[in-house]
């Protein structure tokens, strides 16, 4: 069964950080970026943002760690959700997840991490230059292209003289 | 005749091993002996600490084992194994046979030799038979425990040993108000999973929250005083409390391999494919000693996610799906009474290139040990609140599993190594591990556990959420179409 699943466009992001707003409200009930299960990876120097959250990966490694199996697939989204009245809080998620996008709440103690807002991401409705979209697909990668770009782009501003990172 | 699987232990390696044979083969007769109902180790200190009821504990009960077709034999031991006749023994004298075995044996508390050791209120916190004997004996003597009051003082709790397992407990008695001081043989707490700096951080954590620590000393002595307990130490100094908890470490439990032949190191000697030296004899979990992912050599990792991997490989193989483990990653987190401690990999360094960032005032430390543009172990440390920490924790966990070259991003991380986010995405590294599944395929929903659940609130609010942060209907093409006017081409 193929869901749908958060395609990011990071060409399009202009770092405004609306999605971070929308999730964290949607999530926490708080207009809270720190508690935001997006987060907007700013490279300023090269005036490229990159929104990023989870995949929805086809492992799961939050799920298979939870102890007390806390976490499970959302039957309608295929989003991993995580029960919060079952976590207790132990972070074995958050250290198991290795695209790092399980969070610990600092305020419940508990995880937390993308759950596709059941189906209506909040982040994809609050984007205001449509970089990112929920569309039916398999797990996109689309880190790799916009990878390669700011690397090469690292690269030349690394060997420029007189930049802070020349000079290092 | 279907294939017939037993498993040893009723742990997170057994319950995952059984849950992979039954979604690999339907048909195939599983059955479980167990000396211990099957429960989650990792949550009984939030059980001690009142924060989840007894319930909360189990991962299996019969309603469990009949939707999975388990024949689950709990509360009785295996005695022998004997794989040349295929079956073994258990303790109740029955004899059971079998085509495919997994031990997922566990690991037990060393217990010092030490006078007084196996005294009254001396225990292990290891089992859930500890835990309970110990909320009792808390109640008793703690003056009806809750709030941790005793007689107008608080409870105390010596521990000897400062290591995961002792902290672990320890931070869940802190939580019930309990008066705690810690022994420690070595120079420093949490010898197996922080250097000394980040110890030393630990350390002052501890001790500015009253928590007594003692390190570089022996418990010579653990004797009865005034209707408590007293530890003698070697540096002659006695500690007096109300319990003591024995957590100097555990071992494997190898006696069945051994007895039977098998090959046996620290653990239970498996291969990539979690088999033993013996043919249809598999090991996982705490046990086993299997393929180490950072050394290339073979390691007991105790740990939960291990013996969860463990588990879901050796099922697998058992059920004929030849599957390869990669091997484990070393790695812990543990909240020490509000402070975030983690370390995976290679964390110690043993001489290579290594970047550290510390402010010993917050407190927070973060080394990286590299080899070349890779990142091959670390150690995060900080406030439990520092949401930055956690959410490195991920990523740096990511970088050393799939040993990812940073190219450029090395000098970039080694400059910063705060910046683990930028380097992370920017090099790949999720490129790398979307593909990537422990058994080669989609993991399933846990068909045989929880109903899947709609996350509450969510989606009411996603609903709100445009009203709350409206877009300007004149700033997009078509007025409030998704559109966008600074789309770039793709």
């Amino acid at each position: 069964m193929s869901y749908k699943s958060l395609r990011i466009v990071p060409d399009r992001c202009t770092g405004c950080m609306q999605c971070e707003l929308a999730c964290s409200w949607v999530q926490t009930g708080t207009f809270q970026p720190s508690r935001s299960v997006i987060r907007v990876h700013v490279f300023d120097e090269q005036a490229s943002y990159a929104p990023y959250t989870c995949f929805q990966c086809k492992e799961a490694w939050c799920m298979s760690a939870c102890p007390v199996n806390a976490i499970t697939i959302h039957r309608d989204t295929g989003a991993k959700v995580v029960l919060e009245a079952t976590c207790v809080g132990c972070s074995l998620c958050a250290i198991a997840c290795p695209f790092g996008t399980i969070f610990w709440d600092p305020v419940k103690h508990k995880a937390f991490k993308c759950n596709l807002c059941g189906g209506d991401p909040a982040c994809a409705k609050a984007c205001p230059t449509a970089a990112i979209l929920y569309e039916e697909m398999e797990t996109p990668d689309w880190v790799e292209p916009w990878a390669s770009k700011v690397t090469e782009r690292l690269v030349l501003v690394q060997g420029a003289p007189g930049s802070p990172s020349g000079a290092l | 005749m279907p294939t017939r699987h037993m498993v040893v232990g009723g742990g997170p390696a057994g319950i995952f091993a059984i849950e992979t044979i039954r979604e690999v083969d339907p048909g195939a007769s599983i059955t479980l002996v167990s000396d211990e109902p099957p429960y989650s180790r990792m949550v009984l200190p939030y059980h001690i600490a009142g924060q989840i009821p007894e319930a909360h504990v189990y991962t299996g009960d019969t309603a469990y084992w009949e939707r999975l077709g388990v024949t689950a034999v709990t509360g009785r031991r295996v005695t022998a194994i004997e794989p040349d006749r295929g079956r073994l023994v258990v303790s109740d004298g029955s004899s059971v046979p079998f085509d495919e075995l997994l031990l997922a044996t566990g690991s037990s508390p060393v217990q010092p030799d030490i006078p007084g050791a196996r005294g009254e209120r001396v225990y292990n916190l290891w089992t859930l038979a500890d835990a309970q004997r110990t909320l009792r004996v808390l109640d008793r003597v703690n003056g009806r425990v809750i709030g941790g009051v005793n007689g107008g003082r608080k409870a105390r709790v010596v521990f000897i040993g400062a290591g995961f397992i002792g902290f672990i407990v320890l931070n869940a008695l802190a939580k019930i108000g309990c008066a705690l001081e810690v022994v420690e043989l070595e120079g420093q707490i949490l010898p197996r999973m922080l250097d000394p700096e980040a110890a030393g951080l630990g350390r002052r954590w501890l001790e500015t929250r009253g928590i007594g620590v003692h390190t570089g000393v022996r418990a010579v002595e653990i004797g009865d005083a005034d209707g408590g307990k007293t530890v003698r130490l070697s540096s002659g100094a006695t500690l007096r409390s109300e319990l003591v908890v024995m957590a100097i470490g555990v071992r494997p439990n190898v006696d069945l391999a051994r007895s039977a032949g098998l090959r046996v190191d620290h653990g239970i000697v498996v291969d990539h494919h979690l088999r033993t030296s013996t043919g249809h004899v598999y090991a996982a979990g705490d046990c086993a000693q299997g393929p180490d992912l950072s050394t290339g050599g073979l390691a007991v990792h105790a740990i939960q996610p291990t013996a969860v991997e463990h588990g879901r490989v050796a099922g697998a193989n058992m059920a004929g799906r030849p599957t390869r483990y990669a091997g484990s990653l070393s790695m812990n987190i543990l909240d020490v009474v509000g402070l975030q401690c983690a370390s995976f990999g290679l964390w110690r360094g043993d001489g290579r290139e290594t970047t550290v960032v510390t402010n010993p005032g917050r407190p927070v430390y973060r080394k990286l040990v590299w080899e070349g543009d890779r990142v091959v172990g670390a150690i995060l440390l900080g406030p439990a609140e520092d949401v930055a920490l956690l959410n490195d924790l991920g990523m740096v966990k990511g970088l050393i599993q799939t040993q990812v070259s940073l190219g450029p991003w090395a000098r970039e991380l080694k400059a910063n190594p705060m910046d683990v986010r930028r380097a992370f995405v920017a090099a790949g590294t999720p490129a790398a591990l979307l593909d990537r599944t422990l058994l080669g395929r989609r993991l399933d929903a846990q068909r045989y556990r929880f109903e899947d659940r709609v996350p509450q609130h969510a989606a009411e609010r996603a609903a709100q959420v445009l009203e709350q942060i409206k877009l300007d209907p004149t700033r997009g093409k078509g007025g409030g179409t998704r559109e966008a006017s600074n789309v770039v081409p793709d």
